[in-house]
């Protein structure tokens, strides 16, 4: 035995395997390292001092019979089988019996491999003391030879196999049939060996790749891409210093969608951790231009769930039920508001289906209406003061789509008397007030704040009237040079003037029409005394003056949108008239009720219908049904007197203003006969009458 | 800004309106005029509901966009408008 094992205390083995590879292990403990396999090794060498008198004969059955120097290398485990030791050296002769001749010159060579010791920088001043002896010869393999007689009676067999086994051997190598293959006999102890290592952070971002958010990424955002590949890289260096909890989060947000998904994770950890939105985000987001229009687009869907029926209703389309609203719960007016667009209601009626008005309204008188020439859904209002509000002028354009609030509002220095909607540019807005002003605003942009650069005033200029302006309008007018219509804004003031208004942009031209002297027609310009204010109003050409009403200053005149040269006036003397041209007395008169008519207009779709409201009362008189009286009468409510009227050009209805700012829309059932009447039956009616 | 507040409080105070809830544009609730619970669960629940039709639209055709969804159900309405940064929800009864 090379080993010269001297009980040094300390001492560090290395070991090398045959191919001089160090496979000392590593001990996890440094304080016992030495001692083990020192001990381990005592231990040995003394059970091989005492011989192998060992009874013990256990069959473990494992591979103990381990080579020599495999045995040092053994750990705590091991030392404590080393009384097995010996018994595996006996095992190792039961082993004899097999032919196990492979193993043995693995077993030899093994046992050659040495054992350096390291000699300490400590131990190199010690004195040593070798005692050398000569142990005893120790035998690892011991195969007796087994001898039978030539006489017994399996000697034959014997000799078989002998002669077999002889055969065997030599035609072993090369032959196919055997191949050479190593087996392992020997069972390593285990030993636990732990690893320390730093832990490796992992996070999870997931993302779910769709047809639009490779559209997106293609198409959409390539602009600020770099900018948000940036601020991803920074986001994903967070994210993996993160802890293993935080990561866990982030994928179980990572199935939400898109190239958000890392930013989106990153912010929801963010909110996670403060559960609030900070302050000047939520005023950011609140006052976005998007949130407008989101807010504007809900409280149109709300108003028409709830106006449903009102607007089918004024649109003339069936009326649909809901079909989840149980038939009893409704209350009494809504079925008959149900009920009434269908023809169970005998004769025409008038059906009061919703009012404009809103709190900025409340108490302001209704003095003017108009709809928008191209968008017919569209209706400005021109008001009056009110006694509670700060603005003594309002107008609001009211649509259909909302009918709680209107969409834009515009507060004027004074009551707003005229208005008008211009027929080339639709979204400009003439407004006539009683202070002589005449002003265009344009309706299209949304402006929370008044500002007066949209608005172009009459007031610097030095033509401008100074009475309240009772009518405008916008004519189309013919400019010999060009080929196409001009538009031209006219006003009508108390103070007798007409003005026309041209190149409204500029608001510095105008031209003076006198009123009494018109190149057209000569006029009949009596009862100046009488008829203060007069107006012209021409749906078709400007420029022509009228007659007059005998008694009562003529509050407005109307020509007949089918019939060309007929029109109403009506006037305070209670009296409406229907003129025909070129005829000085009115061709019939109407009046029903001792109140002054304040606003008569035809209806736009049949020739011989036209409504009348006066204080109190709204009148529809058809002529073909009677000249006498008026088809529907409907009174207003106590307190409340009406003002003007309004048609609607493309359905059945009438709007009603009145002197408490509210606009009551009314549809005309049943009033309008299957067959439009036309300008031929209106003729024959004024015929008839003139002829008597 | 104020305009802002009178709209919403014209949009609460219209017929049969149960409440408004605004949130962003990860679900989580910024204001809202319901109690806490019903919000963040109407926020949690409608914000699944809108990537699934926002993804719907958009798979169709990835040039279109969502733009308003309305769900009506039996007892009520549920309308949503969604965009980029946030999406509003009013919950309505028509009926009321």
């Amino acid at each position: 035995l090379d080993k010269s094992s001297v009980p040094t205390p300390r001492h560090h083995v290395r070991v090398y395997d045959e191919e001089e590879n160090d496979v000392t292990p590593q001990p996890l403990h440094q304080g016992e390292c030495g001692a083990g396999p020192i001990k381990n090794n005592r231990f040995f060498l003394d059970e091989i001092s005492a011989g192998l008198s060992v009874d013990q004969m256990t069959t473990t059955g494992s591979s103990f019979s381990l080579p020599f120097s495999r045995s040092i290398l053994s750990s705590s485990k091991f030392s404590s089988q080393s009384s097995i030791d010996s018994v595996n050296l006996e095992t190792e002769e039961g082993f004899s019996k097999r032919d196990l001749p492979i193993h043995i010159p693995d077993a030899q060579s093994k046992k050659s491999s040495p054992v350096k010791e390291e000699v300490t920088e400590e131990n190199l001043d010690e004195l040593l003391d070798v005692f050398l002896s000569e142990t005893d010869t120790i035998s690892l393999l011991d195969l007796p030879s087994c001898f039978v007689s030539s006489e017994a009676e399996d000697a034959q067999i014997v000799t078989e196999r002998n002669k077999k086994y002889a055969e065997l051997c030599k035609n072993k190598a090369g032959n196919e049939k055997y191949m050479e293959r190593s087996v392992q006999t020997l069972d390593p102890p285990v030993k636990h060996k732990l690893v320390e290592s730093d832990s490796v952070n992992t996070a999870e971002a997931g993302t779910f790749v769709s047809t639009w958010e490779m559209f997106d990424s293609l198409c959409g955002l390539e602009q600020d891409a770099s900018v948000r590949t940036e601020s991803e890289q920074e986001q994903v260096g967070t994210e993996t210093l993160l802890s293993s909890s935080r990561a866990e989060h982030s994928t179980s947000l990572g199935s939400s969608s898109g190239t958000e998904s890392v930013t989106s994770s990153m912010k929801d950890l963010e909110s996670l951790e403060l559960l609030s939105v900070s302050e000047t985000d939520l005023q950011l987001l609140l006052s976005s231009d998007t949130f407008h229009h989101s807010l504007l687009a809900m409280e149109r869907s709300l108003v028409a769930n709830c106006l449903q029926r009102k607007l089918a209703a004024f649109r003339l389309l069936p009326v649909l039920p809901d079909p989840y609203v149980a038939p009893p719960s409704e209350t009494p007016e809504e079925e008959q508001a149900q009920k009434s667009p269908e023809p169970e209601v005998s004769g025409p009626a008038l059906v009061h289906l919703w009012s404009f008005t809103c709190e900025l309204t409340q108490g302001r008188r209704v003095n003017s209406m108009v709809w928008n020439k191209k968008n017919p859904d569209l209706l400005a209002v021109g008001y009056g003061a009110s006694e509670s509000s700060s603005s003594p002028g309002l107008v609001c354009c009211w649509s259909l789509k909302n009918i709680t609030w209107p969409e834009r509002v515009v507060s004027c220095d004074s009551p707003v008397t005229a208005l008008d909607f211009s027929v080339k540019n639709p979204s400009q807005l003439a407004v006539g007030m009683e202070d002589g002003t005449v002003m265009i605003c344009n309706v299209q942009t949304h402006h929370s704040s008044s500002s007066s650069s949209h608005f172009l005033h009459s007031r610097q200029c030095p033509n401008k009237h100074v009475e309240p302006v009772l009518q405008l309008k916008w004519t189309l007018q013919e400019i010999s040079l060009r080929e196409d219509t001009d538009e031209a804004l006219v006003s009508v003031a108390t103070d007798g003037r007409v003005c026309k208004w041209l190149s409204p942009t500029v608001d510095s031209h105008m031209m003076r029409l006198k009123r009494v002297k018109s190149a057209k027609r000569s006029s009949s310009s009596e009862n100046k005394g009488e008829t203060k204010p007069e107006n012209i109003l021409s749906a078709l050409t400007p420029g022509m003056c009228f007659h007059f009403h005998p008694k009562g200053p003529v509050i407005n005149v109307w020509w007949s949108p089918l019939c060309s040269d007929v029109f109403l006036s009506c006037s305070s003397d209670w009296t409406v008239q229907l003129w025909k041209e070129e005829r000085f007395t009115p061709a019939l008169s109407f009046s029903s009720a001792h109140r002054a008519v304040l606003d008569a207009q035809w209806s736009p779709k049949a020739a011989t219908v036209f409504g009348v409201v006066n204080e109190d009362r709204l009148e529809i008189w058809d002529l073909q049904h009677s000249i006498l009286d008026p088809l529907l009468v409907w009174a207003a409510p106590p307190s409340v007197s009406l003002t003007s009227l309004l048609f609607t050009s493309h359905t059945d209805c009438a709007l009603v203003g009145d002197n408490s700012g509210q606009v009551s829309v009314y549809l005309l059932s049943e009033v309008y006969s299957a067959q439009g009447t036309q300008a031929e039956a209106l003729e024959e009616i004024i015929q008839a009458s003139l002829s008597r | 800004m104020a305009e802002v507040e009178e709209t919403l409080k014209r949009i609460q105070s219209q017929k049969g309106v149960q409440g408004i809830v605004i949130a962003n544009s990860e679900g989580i609730p910024i204001k809202s005029t319901l109690d806490n619970s019903s919000t963040v669960q109407y926020a949690a629940l409608i914000h699944q509901l809108l990537l699934k039709a926002r993804s719907t639209v958009r798979d169709i055709d990835p040039q279109n966009d969502l733009t308003f969804l309305r769900v009506r159900s039996k007892k009520n309405e549920i309308m949503i408008a969604p965009d980029k940064d946030y999406f509003l929800i009013v919950i309505q009864n028509p009926s009321d």
